[in-house]
């Protein structure tokens, strides 16, 4: 431990910690620009200056260890002379009339730095130089004219995405923020996860979507998780009025410490798919407007029980609704065949192998955070997954092995320090020519050297796609046993979508076969229906689909119950390595609309029966293939 | 190898090339022939005697005498007057003291000129820089045998802490005890960095050492490596070095081909391997982790410290960073030892300074002297005094972050700690000498604007401060400078200094502050009598930003 006085404080701190870490610790705020918790300190804003007693000049409080018997000021009138004088270079630098910015009245960090110190203006002469407006990218816009240059964004780009578009041009006073070798953002190797955005201290990076809709003072948060894939990330979403403003990373968050990808950041927000907004019954071979009553009363003449009734639901619904969908359908109508959108391609095969071991073999998704050695198995994490898919990028500069084993082109392949060839079908003999290189070396130059890689790691991790779980024979999947085991490799399975894991663990994991059908229920919820599904419930007379969203699906059902979307609900996901996590909700769904939840609970009374409410017993009665950890 | 008796050097800039440098080379080594002389006699071209107007130029050492525009069909009488008679061809012989300061100009009056003491630039212009033998015969590698056979690391270390030596890159930080940094520092592997990234403007003393003794860096290399305990290094040269570039290749090359750069050199378990990185243009990155940064890929940004490069350097180890002039010193102090080096010079600066003198002076060019001469005996016995009998105004040192003196302080001598405590700068040995018809405001306005485009960005105060500075200094120069500007200017240099990340940064403001200091009046004049003293700046009263 370390001992040192800040302004009179004395505190203990442990070896390592900085000036301001240790500020901090003792409730003392010295203020910042460019520095960050999630980045690495970089000390370029020269804001946070303090006075260290034998130092001859100011020190940067983010980058400066504290040392034994230290002693600080940060109030002295040379720290406050210092912290206006660098205010005033900034705002002398570049545009920044802050009336004309979308993030002025709270939300810019420059802005709320100055009235901290009392600013009332600057001394110096402005800055007349315009820089053109960058607005080529479909999410976000590049404003140079609002930048300070504090590399916030460059740094998050390359440390935390590990995507390296963003960075400096130029030198000195024509230093300037570009995109690759200056292209513009929207054409450059941007991969739209908006982290620099969220980053950003200021207006120089704004999003599309959220700009001049509402400030920080106008707006309402919700910490929830995102329900577009199995990863997890814990998210911030912004409200306004019951309108949904934005979507950020939680900062706080264990896994994703404030990342997000497109998919759970941006892309919400784009949906225009038309809504549904009240029930709907075919009557003489037209939908028609009608009410619940009418909606239930079809459903309770119609729906049968038995083996002639099929039920599907979406993986993107809350573990309690799945349980419930399976508990009125499986146990209590003894449906012909209960089953999920995915029907458990990527958690099938695994599931049973749980079953058959008896216990878990998955590890959690932090072992991508710090391993040496990835070996990615048919997945494109740049696709899909894709936070998971950062955690591997922005490892490889700290010298990590990338392994890339696929049947199809693959856009992390460009990064792998090894490409090795799998045929799709082929998953087993390609295991057993890896498992015997393992085992006695291999003439094959690169499979050997994979071999290498892996026998030789630290923290191995084999990390596979929902094609490899798929297509993955028992025979294959016992050598991936193996293999694990002599290289003592984690395994990771991405499973597929938010719920997927929760439906294998409910036996939701089994193809959708229409034969014999004569009635269907389906639950889409946000779920747009895929052609294979909308083909195969033609031949069904009689179909209720329960969906946010007007589909081919609720085109040609006979009933449409109309449900709140992921932002309208509450409930729980089950992440891909066994994390509980709840999402909530967010914004009030649109007037006469039930919740998914609500709907089934209906749709039981209706039939007369009366399910199982412990979705968490039924969520545990099967050996997962991860440890499920509650939060 | 062979000893030769004589050197001739033919210049091979482009404007001698031009004018038949290469007949006069071809001519040369014919006639050498002819008279039998080949064995006694080694025939080189050589770039950089500059001497306009008078190329081609050819050298004979040791007898220093320079030939100028020499033709083909001077060559048989030169030969056979000089180099088989011995008699010197007076006709076409011409002054030293014209040429523009390079390896001819220093060469050519070696010893000629009071207390020149050559340590440093020993064997610059005295021997082949591209043939390795001519530096072992004139005892080079001898230092890095008796290190390697007879020395352990530590009593090296102790040897260079004694001599006192201290970093001639700017700072003057103690070598000896920088070595005992990186020596005493943790690590698997270690490296050791000569910087050769010499871009202060109007300094070009590593160049002559690099272009004229790359062998003397490469043993120093070594033996600071045997020293901390390195076995990698790398040569951060600028990249407009085109020559030094190649020559330091080609020296690196021969070592290697006689075994003294690889797996265990002099039979000893010491292994060591040197790389040459090529700079590309940018000012901070003879910042010494700036220079890091750069040789990792990275952008040339310098690093926050701690931690130092002597702990967490280049790829995060420990590495030691000296300058070629630092280096270049070494050899000799192995081999004359401590107690010789500490007798030169003065007793907190030993050693001899190598400076560029440039200005309104005489003679302009190179010298090395030791330690403590003063500014008045630089201009008066080595620039052979100021130009048309002009008066003296002031000495800008070191480059752009060196500081102005004013004819004050012209008998303080020049040393680290005589400057220091007269509140100036060493810095990196360029010595810009100005008379009166210099102004303060324009000198000032000239240093600024290098700041504000070699700043390397990341810094707010450098970044910004630089750039406004400069506005302001323009201002001033175009008669629509205000009495608040001075303060402005006065802050801009207190700050620059207090907050800056970097030595660029933090040196950046001395002129601002210099100026204020000793030319205060002048400056005031601009404003106050909207009139330059001096007739330099353009009064023009537009403003900054309407101009550039």
């Amino acid at each position: 431990m370390i001992k040192l006085t800040i302004d009179g404080k004395t505190i203990e701190v442990q070896e390592g910690t900085t000036v301001l870490g240790a500020a901090e610790a003792a409730g003392v705020y010295i203020p910042t620009l460019c520095h960050h918790p999630q980045l690495t300190p970089y000390g370029g804003c020269r804001l946070c200056m303090v006075e260290v007693e034998g130092a001859k000049t100011l020190q940067p409080s983010c980058t400066l260890p504290a040392t034994d018997g230290m002693v600080v000021n940060t109030k002295s009138q040379k720290v406050l002379d210092a912290r206006k004088f660098i205010l005033t270079l900034i705002f002398s630098e570049r545009n920044h009339f802050c009336m004309y910015c979308q993030v002025s009245g709270g939300d810019c960090e420059l802005q709320n730095r100055a009235y901290d110190e009392g600013m009332t203006h600057w001394d110096l002469q402005p800055n007349w130089q315009p820089y053109e407006v960058d607005a080529s990218h479909p999410f976000i816009v590049l404003d140079n004219n609002r930048c300070i240059l504090c590399r916030r964004c460059v740094r998050a780009c390359g440390e935390l995405v590990g995507n390296y578009t963003l960075g400096f041009e130029e030198r000195g006073a024509n230093s300037s923020l570009v995109a690759d070798y200056d292209v513009p953002l929207g054409e450059s190797t941007c991969v739209s996860c908006g982290t620099c955005v969220q980053i950003c201290p200021t207006g120089a990076l704004i999003d599309r979507q959220s700009a001049y809709q509402g400030r920080e003072t106008d707006v309402e948060h919700h910490i929830s998780v995102c329900t577009e894939c199995a990863v997890g990330c814990q998210m911030d979403i912004l409200t306004r009025d019951n309108r949904l403003v934005r979507i950020e990373g939680d900062w706080d968050a264990e896994l994703n410490h404030g990342l997000l990808c497109k998919h759970g950041r941006f892309l919400p927000l784009e949906d225009d798919r038309p809504r549904l907004l009240t029930p709907m019954v075919r009557k003489d071979g037209t939908l028609k407007a009608a009410t619940w009553d009418e909606a239930f009363k079809a459903i309770a003449d119609n729906l049968g029980k038995g083996k002639r009734l099929g039920a599907i639901a979406s993986t993107r619904l809350p573990a309690e609704d799945l349980a419930l969908f399976k508990s009125i359908f499986a146990d209590q109508l003894d449906a012909g065949v209960v089953t999920s959108l995915e029907e458990g391609a990527a958690t099938a095969s695994l599931s049973a192998l749980a079953d058959q071991l008896g216990k878990s073999f998955e590890s959690n998704l932090t072992t991508l955070k710090d391993t040496d050695v990835v070996l990615s198995l048919e997945l494109d994490l740049v696709d899909e997954h894709e936070v998971a898919g950062f955690f591997v990028k922005r490892q490889l500069q700290n010298g990590t092995t990338l392994i890339v084993a696929d049947s199809k082109p693959n856009q992390l392949g460009d990064k792998a320090e090894i490409k090795l060839p799998l045929k799709a079908g082929g998953e087993a003999d390609f295991l057993n020519a890896l498992l015997a290189a393992v085992e006695k070396g291999s003439s094959d130059i690169d499979l050997d050297n994979a071999a290498k890689a892996l026998k030789s790691a630290e923290k191995p991790v084999i990390v596979y796609g929902v094609d490899f779980a798929h297509n993955a024979s028992e025979a294959a999947l016992d050598t991936l046993m193996t293999l694990a085991e002599k290289t003592g490799a984690a395994l990771v399975g991405v499973k597929g979508k938010s719920n997927s894991l929760a439906a294998a663990q409910l036996n939701l994991d089994i193809p959708f076969t229409v034969d014999g059908l004569s009635t269907a229920y389906v639950l889409l919820g946000d779920e747009e229906p895929s052609q294979k599904l909308v083909k195969a419930l033609e031949s069904v007379l009689f179909v209720v689909a329960q969906a946010a969203y007007g589909s081919q699906v609720t085109g040609k059902a006979s009933v449409v119950l109309p449900v709140g979307n992921w932002a309208e609900q509450s409930g729980t996901y089950l992440s891909l390595d066994g994390r509980l996590q709840k999402a909530v909700k967010s914004i009030n769904p649109p007037e006469g609309i039930l919740t998914n939840h609500e709907v089934l609970l209906k749709i039981a009374e209706t039939l007369s029966v009366s399910p199982d409410m412990d979705w968490k017993a039924s969520l545990m009665a099967r050996i997962p293939t991860v440890a499920i950890q509650e939060a | 190898m062979k000893a030769y008796r004589s050197m001739v050097l033919v210049s091979s800039d482009p404007e001698s090339l031009d004018r038949g440098a290469l007949d006069v080379f071809n001519t040369l080594q014919k006639s050498i022939t002819a008279f039998g002389l080949e064995e006694e006699i080694s025939l080189s071209m050589i770039s950089d005697l500059n001497k306009k107007g008078l190329d081609p130029l050819v050298l004979v050492y040791p007898d220093a005498v320079i030939y100028g525009s020499v033709t083909p069909q001077d060559i048989p009488h030169i030969v056979e007057e000089h180099l088989y008679k011995g008699r010197v061809v007076e006709e076409k012989q011409v002054s030293p003291y014209d040429l523009t300061g390079r390896v001819a100009w220093l060469s050519a009056r070696k010893g000629t000129l009071p207390a020149e003491n050559r340590i440093v630039l020993k064997n610059v212009g005295l021997i082949d820089p591209e043939n390795i033998d001519e530096y072992i015969i004139a005892e080079g590698y001898e230092s890095l045998g008796k290190v390697l056979r007879e020395m352990p690391p530590q009593e090296v270390i102790s040897e260079i802490k004694n001599s006192g030596l201290r970093g001639r890159g700017g700072a003057g930080f103690p070598t000896g005890l920088k070595w005992s940094f990186v020596a005493g520092a943790k690590g698997d592997k270690k490296y050791v960095i000569c910087n050769a990234d010499e871009s202060e403007p109007g300094t070009f003393k590593d160049r002559l050492v690099l272009e004229g003794d790359p062998h003397a860096i490469i043993e120093a290399m070594m033996i600071a490596a045997y020293s901390v305990g390195a076995d990698e290094g790398y040569v951060y040269i600028r990249g407009e070095y085109g020559l030094a570039i190649s020559r330091m290749k080609h020296a690196i090359e021969q070592a290697r081909a006689y075994g003294l750069l690889g797996k265990n050199i002099f039979g000893t378990d010491f292994s060591f391997d040197l790389h040459i990185h090529a700079g590309a243009g940018a000012y901070i990155c003879g910042e010494e982790t700036a220079l890091i940064e750069s040789i990792e890929g990275n952008r040339g940004e310098p690093r926050t410290r701690p931690p130092y490069p002597t702990t967490a350097g280049l790829w995060q180890k420990p590495t030691l960073v000296n300058n070629v002039e630092t280096l270049a010193n070494i050899p000799a102090i192995i081999r004359n030892g401590a107690a010789w080096y500490k007798a030169i010079g003065t007793p907190s600066s030993p050693g001899t300074k190598v400076y560029t003198i440039l200005g309104n002076v005489n003679v302009t060019g190179l010298i090395e002297v030791p330690m403590g001469i003063t500014l008045r005996e630089v201009i008066s016995i080595y620039a052979k005094g100021m130009k048309n009998n002009s008066t003296f105004k002031l000495a800008q040192t070191g480059g752009s972050s060196g500081s102005i003196i004013p004819a004050s302080l012209q008998d303080t001598p020049m040393d680290f700690d005589s400057y220091s405590k007269a509140g100036v700068s060493l810095g990196s040995g360029a010595l810009l000498i100005c008379n009166e018809e210099v102004c303060v405001v324009d000198l000032a306005k000239v240093l600024l604007n290098f700041f504000r485009v070699e700043s390397c960005g990341k810094c707010n105060p450098c970044r910004i401060g630089n750039k406004r500075s400069y506005e302001i200094l323009s201002n001033i120069s175009e008669g629509v400078g205000t009495l608040q500007d001075l303060k402005n200017l006065q802050t801009m240099s207190d700050q620059l200094y207090d907050l800056s990340n970097c030595g660029l940064g933090q040196t950046a403001g001395s002129p601002l502050r210099d100026i204020l200091a000793h030319f205060r009046a002048e400056v005031e004049a601009h404003i106050k009598l909207k009139v330059c003293p001096a007739g330099v700046c353009p009064m023009s009263g537009r403003r900054a930003h309407q101009i550039d």
